[in-house]
């Protein structure tokens, strides 16, 4: 008995370690790389033990400014993106709530089923319109673009965290003369933050990651940080792997500390994304 | 009392609204538009029926990238599933740090798949990789990425698992966690084995939950662009090219506006067929949330 269970042990530990290595390896060596002195990069063997030098991180300062200009773009897009998306995430998703009969549900179906469709099939038409009402290369499109695809998922969310809010106290500050919208402001909004923090942690993910909807309708002045480090890695006379290194650790830091401190967030609005849309 | 209700009510689904039917909804439609007429820049668009899809579907670099995206879909996201599932049991067996060892397993959610595609690139790196090194030292086979299409294909799916696993395991694991644990006890006292408990107990509650992590899986795989433009821009010779790839190409590099927007609507039916089991499951429980 003793001993199966150090067997199951032994197998557990054996199984977790897999999985860390697995899930954390490739985000240590990019970081661990970023670190190392450019010949020992692609030294065979690998090399483990060196001396740390901040040499990548300097020359991305003084070589690839532009991307700095791409954080900076990525910042502003994702905060445009992220409170364009909560904001009419929260006010729908309140109305969902609320309301139930045939108009109201079928048109949650209709949420649903729009998020079948695949990004890159409204870039055809979408691309010359852009283009042609001047908004090409601007940090306004791609908000709408990231805000878009999420706020049906952000409404279905909403709904479910707003469902648990009882009905009595919207009824009761109702009688108390208070209209739609200062109920919405006063009651639901502040009761419903963890799931408005669960949309926004979505939305600001995909948008300060997003590659397609950010290679397709930026070109310089609203290039965004993955843009940036793609060029980066497409060029032509040869990758400066150090300078990619450093560029991939500064824009991967901040979002990965955003997810490990908002990771019971993201649990329950991939849980409740999942079963309820 | 209605009226007012609705006059109250509008302004605040109407931004949701307005967003999906101009982004999403109207350049969908106006896609089929592109789909059934040739156009290129600067030329008036010619009605030509279903000329694109045939050409489209007659295309053999069309038939490869379809053939790609549907090994890539079928390989990573059963892969997927059943690495997902095993992890959700063995989160669920109890382990020492859990909330520690599930942040560690959601970092990956964090990264994007440009950063994704450096890491996989220099791990895999066909001269000095750490993996392609410890590959050989374990006198393995390597990954020649670069110049094997199907190599290419398998570094491709790796690097899709490695983004998307959380994803799905998070769905599995809160699955297994709303399992009472009643059940197990009753099935122990009725003598099940443990694998009897997960044959009767666990795999039949989490059957919606598969079903769900699945069809997300599917119809999220199946637009793949991304990890493949980065890692092999579809090369050598088209021969790593998924559906998404052969759109942009259409429609980005090759000015084909009709052809590209035949594959999108060819994209979107698909994604519909996929998803309409799902769509199904989900009306019945809306209608059971209604009732």
């Amino acid at each position: 008995m003793r001993n199966s269970r150090l067997i199951t042990g032994a197998g557990k530990a054996v199984a977790v370690a897999a999985l860390l290595v697995w899930s954390l390896l490739p985000i240590a060596f990019i970081v661990m790389s970023s670190l190392k002195p450019g010949r020992d990069i692609f030294a065979v063997p690998t090399v483990y033990v060196f001396t740390p030098t901040f040499q990548h991180y300097a020359s991305l300062w003084t070589r690839w400014g532009q991307f700095f200009d791409g954080l900076l773009n990525s910042t502003v897009i994702t905060a445009g993106a992220t409170a364009l998306a909560v904001v009419a995430s929260t006010c729908a998703g309140y109305v969902y709530s609320r309301n139930s009969g045939r108009f109201h549900d079928a048109s949650v179906m209709f949420l649903i089923v729009v998020r079948l469709i695949p990004p890159i099939v409204v870039t055809l038409p979408l691309f010359p319109i852009v283009n042609a009402i001047g908004l090409n290369d601007t940090h306004v499109v791609l908000m709408v673009l990231y805000a878009t695809f999420f706020v049906s998922l952000g409404t279905v969310l909403m709904r479910t965290f707003i469902d648990q809010i009882p009905r009595e106290l919207d009824e009761a500050a109702e009688i108390d003369g208070a209209g739609r919208f200062t109920i919405l402001r006063r009651v639901i909004v502040p009761l419903a933050a963890p799931g408005i923090i669960a949309v926004a942690v979505f939305v600001v993910v995909f948008a300060w990651n997003e590659f397609l909807f950010a290679f397709i309708f930026t070109a310089t002045n609203a290039k965004t940080a993955p843009l940036v480090i793609s060029e980066m890695l497409g060029s032509m006379d040869g990758v400066d792997w150090g300078i990619l290194f450093a560029a991939s650790t500064v824009q991967l830091a901040p979002v990965l500390l955003f997810v490990v401190l908002m990771n019971r967030y993201l649990v329950a609005g991939l849980t409740a994304g999942a079963t309820k849309g | 009392m209605r009226s007012r209700n609705i006059a109250q009510t509008l302004p605040l689904i109407a931004p949701v609204h307005i967003l999906i039917l101009s982004v999403i909804v109207i350049p969908s439609l106006f896609v089929i538009w592109l789909s059934i007429t040739k156009s290129t820049y600067g030329q008036a668009p010619t009605f030509v029926g279903l000329e694109n899809y045939f050409q489209v579907l007659s295309d053999p670099a069309f038939r490869s990238a379809l053939w790609n995206t549907v090994v890539i879909v079928v390989f990573a996201v059963h892969i997927e599933l059943a690495v997902g599932l095993l992890m959700a049991l063995l989160f669920a067996s109890g382990l020492p740090f859990r909330r520690f060892l599930l942040v560690a397993v959601l970092a990956p959610y964090a990264v994007s798949e440009v950063i994704a595609v450096v890491m996989w690139r220099y791990l895999f790196d066909p001269d000095a990789g750490p993996v392609t090194l410890a590959l050989k030292g374990l006198g393995l086979p390597i990954l020649d990425w670069a110049y094997e299409p199907s190599h290419a294909m398998i570094l491709i799916g790796l690097l899709t698992i490695w983004l998307h696993l959380p994803f799905t395991f998070i769905i599995l694991y809160a699955a297994r966690l709303a399992i009472p644990a009643d059940l197990y006890e009753a099935a122990r006292i009725d003598g099940a084995t443990p694998l009897q408990a997960f044959r009767r107990v666990t795999l039949p509650l989490l059957g919606p939950a598969i079903v769900v992590a699945l069809l997300f899986r599917y119809i999220f795989a199946f637009r793949i662009f991304s990890e493949v433009w980065l890692l092999t821009g579809g090369g050598p010779a088209r021969s790593t090219e998924v559906v998404a790839v052969y759109l942009y190409q259409e429609a980005f590099s090759y000015n084909a506006f009709g052809t590209a927007a035949a594959t999108a609507w060819i994209m979107v039916v698909a994604s519909l067929l996929l998803a309409a089991g799902y769509v199904l499951l989900l009306r019945r429980q809306v209608t059971a949330n209604a009732q």
